[in-house]
């Protein structure tokens, strides 16, 4: 019995990771998404490491284990990761668990410049209440996407013009938008392709309508406001884009699959993240080339945007190994030198200096858009339960495309729900 | 005297036989603890209270308070009954299916090795990569499936995206992907039996049906009570599949338990609540155990 | 009861391998049938396929004249006790005699009344209610018995039914068979590789070898009369010695000759052999036919032979002598004389020969040569 648990103790012992002893002030370890902007800052990876001799070391995952992975590590005394990149929808649980630390005296004493950034985005992956704690990374604000051949054709003009007495131009408000998907709808093809799948892609998709219809999740004490005209305005919308003009299908697609339709020249539009633009101009993945353009979701007035914002920010957890050698990347990799480059390798910008560069306009003419469609696009409420509203917002409005429920009865549970979750967290009072 | 130590000696060995045989165990006990035991019971402690991975830490205690929250969820019943639908709909037709493609393999001569081959495949294949291949064959416009229908004049199917369909989507790729586990264990089962009893059965005047409904069908009992505990034990505990076709959707039709609780767990943050629905679901899955273990002993 | 006819039965697997060729056998209504033969001779395929387990690849099969090539096992009404018993192993032994009743849709009271009978008749009745599994092997052959029995049908086939047993239990069951066939008069053919289950049961053998069928007769008929050197040495225990030798014409009378062994043979018998006088021949001796004494070697008087004893089997009621014609160079041959008298080995005797039981083959076909048949007794 005593070799037994001599032995237990042993294999317990060697079980013990062994992360304190190898010399981690060498090497930064980051967790990051596969996406495009990833491989962008990967591939500059080997300037850093000889500029600092800091080696950095990033581990790729996808969005689905992300969080999985990150919270162990957070709530460890000494985790694994040096730094972490966070999407918008963590910052309020990553806040109020008190997983990042704050960045302002590091901010202040390298005299590291925030004003270039993006202020919407300053506002969703930057500050809370004050306190620095992220630096914007890249952002996935959405935008409309549309066949700007169909629009140029001159037989649809004279359609366009004779049923709706209005010429087909690119739309200036969301409803010249509307008439537009209603349109092109016939003979096989859709005016529009949604992604409607639980729980993420058809609640980040249908925020755009609301936004587009003038409504808003929430006023200003964070009382919900979805069941009101314009949120039942914006449901009913969806539900007729997907049932009635949109594909067979749509219900339950991922953004891949709704872009892939889009791509394949078998819809007139698509509210889409703004990185995916560059894709339709990629031959091997698009037959739409040059064909499609991408401008901010028309709201309900012309100059007036619908667009939702995204976006994620690089931050130093409480947890990490060394935050020094971390913040020295983060530094670097936000320089405006750096984020220039990941620019023109066909990131998504934060920075305005960056939208504003010539080389980065004379590569991408659509930057200007872009930085547009940013500057607009409206914020979806972040607080410490954003992951478990858009849960429920999923849920209730894959329930009312499924014609399960009405919108108005969908809503009235996205209200409730919204409004305990954010009693919960001493938002609402 | 001399009788009792004769007596005796076959017990004293007995005895000695089994505390070496406790102590030849021990090892896998003590592991079978650790690994098993220690994490069910670590489940069933937080359960008992408020844990959240934001404030983590055993510091309000809840008594049942979480399993009255799960219960009274009309979502965690939902999916509850959702789950049991499953579990009826893929055990009774894979086992329905398996059963019949094993009796035929069975009776198979030639080529038997290279259909057993194929029909493994799909049990070798992740889950994951399962969901993922049948999404992009199912794909309403893109996806092979509605254009061969379509060849043959039938309309697209909304596979995923119709609150009617889907469910029955994810059974049939299920059936797709584990109806090879059924066949394998069945056709080992059917292997085994003696050919003798069947002999004396067609003698005795039995036909083929009255073969299998008198001989195959209680001879494989264990077998089959076995094969169906398993397969339900695992159907109940089908994540992967919803995960990557369908998160649970269209609305909450296929919103599964496994999917459910791992929300509560790691969007929801939740554990203590999370751990008092693994409780729930821990209940059903040994009643079933014991409901099918209690069967297969009244048989044998 | 049923009599079964067997016309040209022939068994091919896979077109290559010959089980059974050529089989031509009728069994009388009411006739006890054993099949003998070594392993793999195709007695118990020529069971199988008068059962329907094994289809007949040609031929015809007649169960009461009606040809029963393809009618289904299940169908021809036949019982079959398997060597391994083959009880269906899930149910009681109740359940095993009812199945077969109970597929023919009897009324309960029948198939309890039948199975009373029969447990009563076989000593079952106690474990009417038990499993095969808890069965001694004696108690599962009674069992698989009276499964057949309870059956009533048409004919009883037993492969091998006893092989399983020990020698005492089968000495038992074999007179129980044999008392049982007695009493219900029924066709039954029994197959078996045991000479002493043959000669004992059968009211007729038919003895097979590679496939084929090489002699029918009663039991004793074979035994006096074997038709080839395969029947004569198969046929008993110890067998009979066959010693090659040659005809040999001398004074008006033919003699069998071998070394140490000279036999002038019975004038009834000389026209059969003239043919093969002067020729090599393959003589037969059964050891049961050596004496001690003249007096008990038949009618015409024994044949004294001296023979040089090697070894001594003292069986009890009997004694083999293994012993030398010739000294110790010659050839051994087998015999058996009463016990009583005490033998040593190296030591010489001299026994008599009873002269007509002597069998003589053709060296080429090893067919014995025709002569006047002996009759038992």
């Amino acid at each position: 019995m005593k070799k037994f648990l001599y032995a237990l103790s042993l294999s317990t012992l060697l079980a013990t990771p062994l992360a304190g002893s190898a010399n981690a002030a060498e090497t930064v370890s980051i967790l990051m998404e596969g996406v495009p902007d990833t491989e962008y800052v990967k591939a500059l990876i080997p300037e850093f490491e000889k500029q600092t001799g800091i080696k950095v070391n990033i581990e790729v995952v996808n969005y689905a284990e992300m969080h999985t992975k990150l919270v162990p590590q957070l709530v460890a005394k000494k985790g694994s990761y040096s730094a972490i990149v966070v999407d918008f929808y963590w910052v309020g649980e990553f806040v109020k668990a008190g997983w990042m630390q704050p960045l302002d005296k590091r901010i202040a004493d390298d005299k590291f410049d925030t004003t270039p950034y993006v202020p919407a985005l300053m506002d969703l992956v930057g500050k809370v209440d004050g306190v620095t704690y992220m630096l914007p990374f890249y952002n996935y604000a959405m935008g409309l996407t549309y066949r700007t051949d169909l629009l140029a054709d001159e037989k649809n003009k004279a359609d366009f013009k004779a049923k709706y007495g209005s010429e087909l131009t690119k739309p200036a408000t969301w409803g010249d938008y509307l008439k537009q998907v209603e349109f092109f709808t016939k003979d096989g093809f859709n005016g529009v392709v949604n992604q409607g799948l639980r729980p993420d892609p058809i609640a980040m998709e249908w925020s755009n309508y609301l936004f587009a219809n003038g409504g808003q999740f929430q006023d200003a004490n964070w009382k919900a406001t979805t069941n009101t005209e314009a949120g039942r305005a914006a449901l009913s919308q969806y539900i007729q884009n997907i049932n009635k003009y949109g594909p067979v299908g749509a219900a339950s697609f991922g953004f891949d699959e709704a872009f892939n339709v889009m791509a394949q020249g078998k819809a007139y539009s698509y509210i889409t993240y703004n990185f995916f633009r560059t894709s339709f101009d990629d031959k091997s993945k698009s037959s739409v080339v040059g064909k499609v353009e991408i401008m901010p979701v028309p709201g309900t007035a012309p100059g007036k945007s619908g667009s939702l914002n995204g976006a994620w920010g690089w931050a130093i957890p409480k947890s990490s190994p060394n935050p020094d050698a971390a913040w020295t990347f983060l530094k670097w990799v936000e320089s405006f030198e750096i984020a220039k480059k990941r620019a023109l390798a066909g990131g998504s910008p934060t920075r305005n200096d960056v939208f504003a560069d010539a080389d980065v306009l004379a590569k991408f003419p659509y930057a200007a858009a872009l930085k547009d469609l940013l500057n607009q696009s409206h914020n979806f409420p972040t607080f410490t339960y954003t992951p478990q509203f858009v849960e429920v917002l999923g849920r209730e409005l894959s329930l009312a495309v499924a014609n399960q429920k009405t919108p108005e009865a969908a809503l009235a549970t996205v209200d409730k729900e919204f409004d305990e979750l954010a009693r919960k967290d001493g938002k609402l009072k | 005297m001399t009788t009792s130590v004769v007596n005796n000696a076959p017990n004293r060995i007995h005895v000695h036989d089994r505390r070496f045989g406790w102590l030849l165990t021990m090892p896998g006990l003590a592991l079978l603890l650790l690994v098993i035991a220690f994490p069910v019971l670590w489940a069933l402690f937080t359960s008992l209270f408020e844990y959240t991975l934001i404030n983590p830490g055993f510091h309000t205690y809840v008594g049942a308070g979480n399993y009255a929250k799960a219960l009274g969820d009309p979502e965690f019943l939902h999916s509850i009954r959702v789950t049991a639908m499953f579990v009826v709909a893929v055990v009774v037709l894979e086992f329905a299916l398996g059963f019949l493609i094993a009796l035929m393999l069975n009776d198979t001569e030639r080529g038997k090795d290279l259909y057993y081959a194929i029909l493994l495949c799909p049990l070798l294949m992740n889950p994951v990569v399962v969901g993922l291949i049948w999404r992009m064959f199912l794909h309403p416009s893109l996806g092979i499936v509605n254009y061969l229908l379509g060849r043959i004049g039938i309309p697209p199917v909304n596979w995923l995206g119709d609150v009617d369909v889907a469910f029955w989507t994810i059974v049939m790729v299920d059936i797709w992907h584990q109806v090879s586990f059924m066949i394998v264990l069945l056709l080992a089962g059917l292997a085994a039996l003696p050919r003798e009893p069947y002999e004396a059965a067609r003698v005795d005047g039995a036909s083929s049906l009255q073969c299998f409904w008198h001989i195959t069908l209680p001879l494989m009992r264990p077998v089959i009570v076995v094969t169906l505990l398993i397969r339900m034990i695992f159907a109940v505990k089908t994540y992967d599949l919803v995960y990557i076709m369908t998160r649970g959707g269209p609305g909450v039709a296929t919103d599964f338990i496994s999917y459910f609780i791992y929300r509560s767990a790691f969007v929801g943050l939740d554990l203590g609540e999370a751990s008092a629905m693994s409780g729930i679901l821990l209940v059903i899955v040994l009643a079933m155990t014991a409901y099918l273990h209690r069967s297969m002993r009244a048989i044998s | 009861m049923a009599a079964i006819e067997l016309r040209a039965v022939t068994k091919t697997y896979a077109n290559v391998v010959s089980a059974v060729r050529n089989v031509d056998l009728t069994i009388g209504d009411g006739e006890f049938m054993v099949f003998l033969g070594p392993s793999g001779c195709g007695k118990s395929t020529t069971l199988r396929m008068i059962a329907g387990l094994e289809d007949i690849t040609s031929g015809d099969l007649l169960i009461d004249g009606v040809r029963m090539n393809d009618v289904d096992p299940s169908k021809r009404d036949l019982a079959i006790v398997f060597q391994n018993y083959a009880l269906y192993p899930h149910m009681s032994v109740r359940e095993n005699l009812a199945f077969g009743l109970k597929l023919r849709h009897l009324e309960r009271a029948e198939i309890a009344r039948r199975i009373d009978g029969i447990s009563a008749m076989l000593g079952i009745g106690p474990m009417l209610d038990r499993r095969p599994a808890q069965l001694s092997g004696g108690q599962r052959q009674r069992v698989a018995l009276g499964r057949a029995l309870v059956r009533e049908p048409k004919a009883f086939l037993l492969d091998e039914p006893l092989s399983n047993l020990d020698a005492k239990l089968r000495a038992t069951m074999r007179t129980e068979l044999i008392k049982l066939h007695r009493r219900l008069g029924a066709t039954m053919i029994h197959v078996t590789h045991d000479q002493v289950e043959a000669m004992t049961m059968g009211e007729r053998i038919c003895i097979m070898r590679d496939g084929e069928v090489v002699q029918v007769g009663r039991p004793l008929d074979v035994y006096r009369n074997p038709a080839d050197t395969f029947v004569a040495g198969f046929l008993a225990t110890p067998p009979m010695n066959l010693l090659p030798g040659r005809l040999e014409a001398e004074g008006g009378q033919l003699h069998a000759v071998t070394d140490g062994f000279r036999c002038a043979l019975p004038r009834a018998y000389a026209e059969a052999y003239a043919s093969h006088a002067g020729r090599e021949v393959i003589i037969g001796l059964r050891p049961e036919d050596f004496h001690e004494t003249p007096d008990r070697a038949g009618a015409l008087g024994g044949l004294p032979v001296t023979l040089t004893v090697t070894t001594v089997e003292a069986l009890g009621p009997e004694t083999v002598l293994m012993a030398s014609l010739m000294g110790e160079a010659g050839p051994e041959i087998a015999t058996r004389v009463d016990f009583g008298r005490e033998y040593e080995v190296g030591s010489r005797v001299t026994l008599h020969y009873d002269t007509a039981q002597i069998h003589v083959f053709d060296v080429e076909t090893t067919k014995a040569l025709a002569r006047p048949l002996v009759s038992a007794g």
